[in-house]
Order: C-alpha cells, then structure tokens, then sequence
C-alpha cells in the first residue's frame, strides 16, 4: 500500500502547528529583536488553560461542539496574559540592556514558568489526560481525524487573518514601521510600547491555538511538552527566516514534512536501516535547518525584509 | 540638556508663531539637531520644558506628534521598504483610529475611514508631486524625491509646527529651489516652520527670522538682515562676511560632519 500521500498529510499537519507556535517568535524578533526563549512555554500554559477550562469549569459531558470553542478562548486568555505579562514584566525593563540579558532573562522564564505548573496545576507533575477529538474520517488513502480537521482550518483562518492584518489595518502598518524603524515611526505617532504589546499577544493566542489542537490530537499535554515544540517551531521560524511572517508558515511547513518523511522512509535507503523511525525525527529536522543555513543564511523567504513585522 | 558632563543646549528659549518660517542656524555640534530632539521627545531635557499652543508637552514623541509637530530628519530616515502611499499613511497614524474589533470584523466604519485616509494621503502626494509614484518601494526613489517624501510623511500627521532637518542636505541648486517653494506652498496652509539649515542662500531666502545656535546657547534671533550684520555671528560662524556666491558648494560637506558631532554629543 502506497502510504505516501498518508505521510504527507501527516508532516503538513505537524508542519501546521510548528507554524503557529514560529508566528509568534517570528513576530518579536521581527519588532523587538529578541528571541522570546520562553514561547514554548506560553504555548505549554495555553494547554493548561485549555484544560482547566474543560476539566474544572465546563459541566461534565459537555459536547464538544461547545467545548472546543471555549477551551480555545480560556487557553488564549491564559497564552496571552503570560506572554503580554511576560513583557511588561521581564523584557520591557530591559529593552536597553545588553542583547544577552533578555535571553537569559527568557530561559529563566522558561523554566520558572515550567515548574509553576508543575509544582501548582494539579496532577501536572504527570502528563495529563486532555479531550481528544478521534472521529477519523478516510478520503482515498489518507486518514485524518477530527483533531486534525480542526488543526488546518484554525492555522488557514489564523495565518490568513494575520497576513490581512499586517498587510491592509492601521495597526498592521504601524507594526511594519516599528519593525523597520521604531525611533521614527514614534515619530510618526506610534506607540511602540503598545504595538510590541500587540504582536506578544498575537504571538500568544496562535500558540494557545496551537496547543488546543496539540491536546485534542494527541490527547495528553504535560508541563514539558513546551521545550521540543518551542524549538522545532524556533527551528522552523530561522529556517522560514526570522522577522517574516509568511516565512514562519512555510518554515513551520517545510519542517513539520521533512520530518515525517524522513522518519518513514530514511530506513528505506539501503544501508541507513538504522537511522528511521521517530527516534531520528529530530535528528533529520536539524539536520535541515543545517543544511538551510548554509546555504541560504537569511532563510527561505530571508530576503523579503518588508514583510517583517 | 546635558549628557553626562556636556552640556548641549542651554537655555534655548525659542517661539515660532503660525505662518512663520523661522531658520535655526549654527556652527557643527552647535546642537541644532540636539534641541530638535529635545523638542520632539527623543531626548528628556535636563531642564525645562517644552510648550505647544500654550500645553507642556511630555517627552513622549508618539505624543508630542499628537499634538501637532511633526519633523524630518537629517539623514533619511523613510520605511524603505513600503511603498510612498504605505510611508504617508503610517505618517497619518494619529489622525486616524481605529478600533482592534472593527479592523478584524471589517465593518463600513473601517473601510470609509481606511478610504478617506487612503484619499487624504494620495492629496498630499499630490502637492509634493509624488502621486505617480505611489506603490514604489521608498528605497527605490531617487534622493531628492525622497527627501520630499519624508515632508509629506510628517505634513501626513497634521501638524502646526514642522520641523525640517537640514532639508537639502546633498541637493543641487534646482533641487534646493523646489524645497524652497515647497516650503513657502507649507507655510501658505497656515503651518509654523522651523528649519535647520547650512546653506544660507536657502534660509535668509526663505525664513522671517533666523535664530543663531553657537555651542549650544543663542547667540542673536532677528531678521535675515539683523543676523547677517551681527559681527558675533560672523566671527563665530561663518568666519568671514557672508557673500552668496562660492559657499553654495559648502553645505554638502558640512552636512556629512555634523554626523560625527552627533556621535560626539551623545
């Protein structure tokens, strides 16, 4: 059986979340050049806040119909606070500090933020059990579920929503102008404090989207599950090129297939019998960026410094 | 304003009224550039304050442009990479609002507004004579045109008082013409100018009156024949009797050093 087109669908899902999780760090390098170390986190809190919705506040054996929109909301309140919070409170004080001092400032959020949920949501010490949505549905060889269904349709509204945004609002152009030049374009009116506000929290809310569709599809979430993620969807983000958007998608994309194939069909080539399997997806997925690097060092879509923001 | 033990501008009290050019002239490092970053909230002053149709402003600078003033730069400082429509309309931010809900939800209310923003910036273009060129990338004018853009972009706020940053700074003497007309085109709606400049043919043309900055501090303010005749200003700035003919060659090179002075201010 042909299980190539089951394997695409497979890495262009995954390459979907990494999208959405590379958004948001791909957004504050591009306006505050920083690399927001702690996103995997924010990412990680927006599954807790998705759960606490459904485990302690929605009646049980609410549909999930109902449940899936509001545990989208409560993950997107608790993502954005903490990564708005984040902000005011750890980076803002130091935006005239030396570069290396936000990034060790972000690691150490990383970690704090990690075991604050370990040691207080309760039963977090252990991956916990998240509602899973598993209606599979087959179309020609592929098999998809409905966690999946719901993982492509939010990325497309999300991405699309978000390239309208900077392209065509006000807010959008002002993003474009602080991302080029914050001293003028503070000049020009803009509150730069206000618009790197709005891109944490929009950096926010697409991980929080990001990790509803990481629990419905996998069915557990743990504090740790933010590490790997945030680095494939950093990954991803270099990979795209750092500070444009479209290159985030196409990174987290591009990533998220290279991997799946890899870990199908590496062991398929003669001699390398040993190096498939999920074992190695990682391996494979640096190994690209590597490769990326070398020879395109901006990134796939590096070039387009326009569209940073 | 002082940094650390310099003290760059002292004590500068300064008026520009409504329909006024007035030049701001002075020696490299006299802190021209200085005091209009004071004015703009770039730098806090030490001391004093800065008023604006009788309120003190607060050294905010996405503020102080809400309030009415609005500058170029010495050195062009456009969004290179959008297009000339693109830098005008970020140019208009504060004249225009918009909520998060109804720029996601796309209501009529923000597609008038976007429009008659949209239409108010191709006006502008108009006057500066760009409209042609508006979906260019900034990056991709030539360096005069540039220069107008960057008038446009700050007239976009609205302002009551422009501030001009060595406006031809590298232009040929047609070129320096055109912002002449164009600045006197400003003044005719009604807008206060104030411009820093080197070449003096340019400000005694264009200014009613003309301030002079010397290591900081005014030295005489009047009209342009009241400070070409002042001996002090002579002595301490252009060195010798001013006669307008060989220096029109000089600005361009004076320009390129007083970047280096503004490394040694700050």
């Amino acid at each position: 059986m042909n299980t190539l087109p089951q394997q695409l669908a497979n890495g262009l899902l995954l390459g979907s979340m990494y999208g959405l999780i590379a958004i948001g760090y791909t957004m504050v390098y591009g306006i505050v050049q920083l690399i927001n170390f702690a996103h995997g986190e924010i990412f990680m809190t927006g599954a807790f806040g998705a759960l606490t919705v459904y485990a302690y506040i929605l009646p049980d054996g609410t549909s999930m119909v109902v449940a899936v929109p509001l545990m989208l909301i409560g993950g997107g309140i608790v993502s954005v606070l903490v990564a708005v919070g984040a902000e005011r409170f750890a980076y803002r004080p130091l935006r005239q500090a030396p570069r290396l001092a936000p990034l060790i400032t972000a690691i150490g959020l990383s970690l704090a933020l990690q075991e604050v949920v370990r040691n207080f949501y309760p039963g977090a010490d252990k991956d916990r059990s998240f509602p899973s949505l598993d209606g599979s549905h087959d179309i020609g060889s592929v098999t998809i579920t409905d966690a999946d269904i719901f993982l492509v349709v939010a990325a497309i509204v999300c991405m699309s929503g978000l390239a309208w945004f900077v392209r065509k609002s006000r807010t959008g152009r002002a993003m474009q102008a602080t991302a080029q030049d914050p001293d003028t374009s503070q000049l020009m009116g803009i509150d730069t404090n206000r618009i790197i506000v709005i891109a944490f929290a929009i950096g926010g809310f697409f991980a929080a989207v990001a990790a509803v569709s990481y629990g419905l599809k996998y069915g557990n979430i743990g504090y740790r599950m933010g590490f790997l993620m945030g680095l494939k969807a950093f990954t991803a983000a270099v990979m795209g090129g750092i500070g444009n958007i479209y290159g985030a998608m196409l990174g987290g994309v591009v990533l998220g297939v290279a991997e799946t194939l890899a870990s199908a069909y590496i062991n398929h080539i003669p001699g390398m019998q040993q190096l498939g399997g999920s074992g190695w997806a990682n391996v494979w997925a640096f190994c690209l960026l590597i490769l990326v690097l070398l020879f395109r060092p901006q990134g796939l879509l590096g070039e387009r410094v326009a569209d940073r923001a | 304003m002082r940094f650390g033990g310099l003290t760059a501008v002292r004590s500068v009290d300064f008026t520009v009224n409504a329909g006024e050019i007035v030049g701001l002239i002075g020696p490299n490092g006299a802190g021209k550039t200085t005091f209009f970053n004071c004015l703009t909230g770039l730098y806090v002053p030490t001391e004093g304050t800065v008023s604006y149709q009788g309120t003190v402003l607060p050294p905010k600078p996405h503020l102080v442009t809400k309030a009415g003033i609005a500058r170029t730069f010495q050195n062009i400082r456009l969004f290179a990479n959008m297009t000339v429509l693109e830098n005008v309309l970020v140019g208009r931010h504060t004249r225009t609002k918009e909520g998060l809900w109804s720029a996601l939800l796309r209501g009529p209310g923000f597609k008038r507004a976007e429009k008659a923003s949209e239409e108010r910036a191709m006006e502008l273009l108009e006057f500066i004579g760009l409209a042609h060129k508006r979906d260019h990338l900034a990056r991709n004018l030539p360096y005069g045109e540039q220069r107008k853009l960057e008038i446009a972009r700050a007239l976009a706020s609205e302002p009551g008082l422009l501030l001009l940053d060595e406006p031809t700074a590298g232009m040929n003497p047609q070129e320096t013409r055109a912002t002449e007309e164009l600045v006197f085109a400003i003044r005719d709606k009604g807008i206060a100018v104030l411009v820093i400049e080197h070449d003096m043919r340019f400000i005694f043309n264009l200014c009613d009156r003309v301030a002079v900055l010397v290591q900081g501090e005014k030295l005489v303010e009047g009209t342009s024949d009241v400070v070409q005749a002042d001996e002090r200003v002579v002595a301490a700035y252009l060195g010798e009797p001013f006669e307008p003919t060989p220096e029109d060659t000089q600005p361009a090179a004076e320009a390129e050093s007083t970047t280096s002075t503004k490394g040694e201010a700050q």
